[in-house]
């Protein structure tokens, strides 16, 4: 039972960033590989200002929700400057960054060591009731993010997407739709960042490494990119085997190895079977 | 005061000369044909028009306003129309959705003035003959019916100018009519027409004036059946002629 809770809790802290990530690049069709970075941001932010330097919870929120907006449009302005490529790259590079940083600057952030000891605060401290908050945040947010998709800025960004040309030549801004699509994977990034630390009473820089940011990319991939439900569906599926892999109680040496294979035999097979809605080419003018 | 006003556009790209010291005026209401051999820089001059190439050289003048600088989509919201030689539809997305996107993004005036959407959408399909299929994928349209849609949708989202790449290509012959019409019912409307199309005929029947592109300059323009006779389009067309 108590290992449902936790695949369920843990499938929808996930479901925060990846649903965000998922508009920028599953419906945007945006090369974007940063979006670790916009979590990293908004977490140590507020756990840093919280743990090591004792800030009401609320003023933490606030500098977390400053920092992580700034870093959503630094992406956005390299993604209207940088050719698609050149901007996937570039979004690697920065959050290869932001996390050597975190790691290197240990007298604020403990480095690899991570932060313990994060509070629940008011969030609740029974197993079923947190699982209770987590589940119902997701619901919220799956159905905020579907009726976004449903509005003219869901319709602007596929439009987008489909060709860029076509739909600037209706009066479509790319910089404000797309500025907005950053927006919303911080935004997501923001709220697994109040949520999951707590869970598990640590903040550790290994949950954000890239090996994350490749978990993401199948999941949105594999559950049909731009998909809600696919991407949603896709979550469960492959958190349920992730953690289930964990407590076969296969020893750690072992354990590392097979998730990436299976991780990297996941995404392999998704890619051949969606090689041709992942990126369609663009039809020239 | 013309409506667009082209004053020596240039565009160099790579070293080569795409377009040289283009000008010309269009007045509103005009409908002008655009022609010229294949690769003479007819398309490229109409995204530099629509702002997606910057021109090296010259300016754009449209109702006053200078817009050589301005992207895109401000100068689609000023009321600049683009019809693709290649289909602006957006394929993946249904019908009643291609043309949404477009009401969607008129600039808040001309949409208030505008009825509801829904009405709007419907006299949209309706008048692209096309609203039995709303709720279809516009990929399943034929070359035609494509066109249809895209015409209907740039008329009814408030454009003022527009620039046609080729209306009839990849369009059936049997539907190629009912494009004519569409674009009798631009004229109709008053509207400002630019267009590009190699069917001389069907140039000379509905344009007011030509103007005739080669090699990326302005080598003549005038009325369509001058046009039509002068010694320069033969040349332009056929090479000069070895007797004169
Ligand atoms: N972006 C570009 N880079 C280099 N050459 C271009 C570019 N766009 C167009 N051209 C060249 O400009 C010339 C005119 O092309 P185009 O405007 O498409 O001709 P048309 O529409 O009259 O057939 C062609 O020789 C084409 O190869
Ligand atoms: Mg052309």
């Amino acid at each position: 039972m108590d290992f449902l809770l936790h695949i369920i809790i843990m499938a929808c802290l996930t479901l925060f960033p990846l649903l965000g990530y998922n508009i920028v690049f599953g419906k945007g069709k945006i090369l974007h590989f940063g979006q670790e970075a916009q979590s990293l941001m908004a977490v140590y932010t507020l756990w840093v200002l919280v743990v090591q330097f004792q800030q009401p919870f609320l003023l933490a929120l606030l500098a977390s929700l400053l920092t992580t907006t700034m870093l959503s449009l630094l992406l956005a302005q390299l993604s209207f400057r940088l050719e698609p490529d050149g901007f996937g790259v570039m979004s690697i590079a920065l959050h290869l960054a932001v996390l050597s940083i975190i790691l290197n600057w240990q007298s604020v952030t403990r480095g690899a060591l991570g932060i313990p000891r994060i509070p629940r605060g008011i969030l609740p401290s029974s197993l079923e009731r947190y699982a209770l908050v987590v589940v119902l945040g997701a619901i919220a947010w799956y159905f905020f993010l579907r009726r976004l998709e449903r509005s003219s800025f869901g319709r602007n960004l596929v439009a987008l997407s489909e060709h860029e040309w076509h739909a600037e030549s209706l009066g479509i801004s790319r910089k404000k739709v797309h500025t907005i699509a950053f927006l919303l994977a911080g935004t997501g990034s923001m709220i697994s960042a109040i949520l999951f630390p707590p869970y598990i009473f640590l903040l550790s820089p290994l949950d954000y490494n890239f090996q994350h940011m490749i978990f993401f990319v199948m999941c949105a991939v594999a559950g049909g990119p731009g998909s809600l439900r696919g991407v949603t569906l896709a979550i469960f599926l492959i958190i349920f085997l992730r953690e289930g892999l964990r407590f076969m109680g296969l020893p750690a040496d072992i354990l590392g190895p097979v998730q990436i294979m299976s991780f990297g035999l996941i995404l392999f097979v998704a890619v051949c079977v969606r090689r041709d809605t992942l990126f369609p080419k663009q039809r020239t003018v | 005061m013309p409506i667009l006003s082209l004053a020596n556009i240039g565009l160099t790209i790579q070293g080569h000369h795409i377009l040289n010291g283009v000008s010309f005026d269009v007045e509103e209401g005009e409908v002008v044909g655009l022609i010229g051999p294949n690769g003479s820089g007819k398309t490229t001059l109409f995204n530099v028009l629509s702002g997606f190439l910057k021109p090296t050289e010259g300016s754009v003048t449209f109702r006053e306003d200078d817009i050589t600088h301005l992207i895109p989509s401000k100068r689609a919201q000023l009321g600049v129309g683009r019809v693709f030689q290649h289909f602006g539809i957006f394929r993946e997305m249904t019908l009643e959705d291609n043309v949404r996107v477009a009401l969607e993004a008129m600039p808040k005036e001309l949409r208030n003035d505008m009825g509801t959407m829904e009405e709007t959408v419907r006299a949209t399909l309706e008048m692209a003959t096309l609203l039995s299929h709303a709720k279809q994928k516009a990929g399943s349209l034929s070359g035609g019916q494509m066109r249809l849609l895209e015409i209907a949708r740039t008329l009814k989202s408030g454009k003022e100018l527009f620039l046609l790449d080729e209306p009839t290509a990849g369009v059936s012959p049997k539907m190629t009519h009912q494009v004519a019409d569409i674009i009798g019912a631009l004229k109709k409307e008053k509207k400002t027409v630019l267009i590009i199309e190699h069917d001389l005929p069907f140039i000379a029947q509905i344009c007011d004036r030509v103007v005739v592109l080669d090699v990326g300059q302005v080598v003549l323009s005038g009325k369509p059946d001058e046009v039509k006779k002068s010694k320069e389009l033969q040349e332009v067309y056929f090479g000069a002629d070895p007797t004169t």
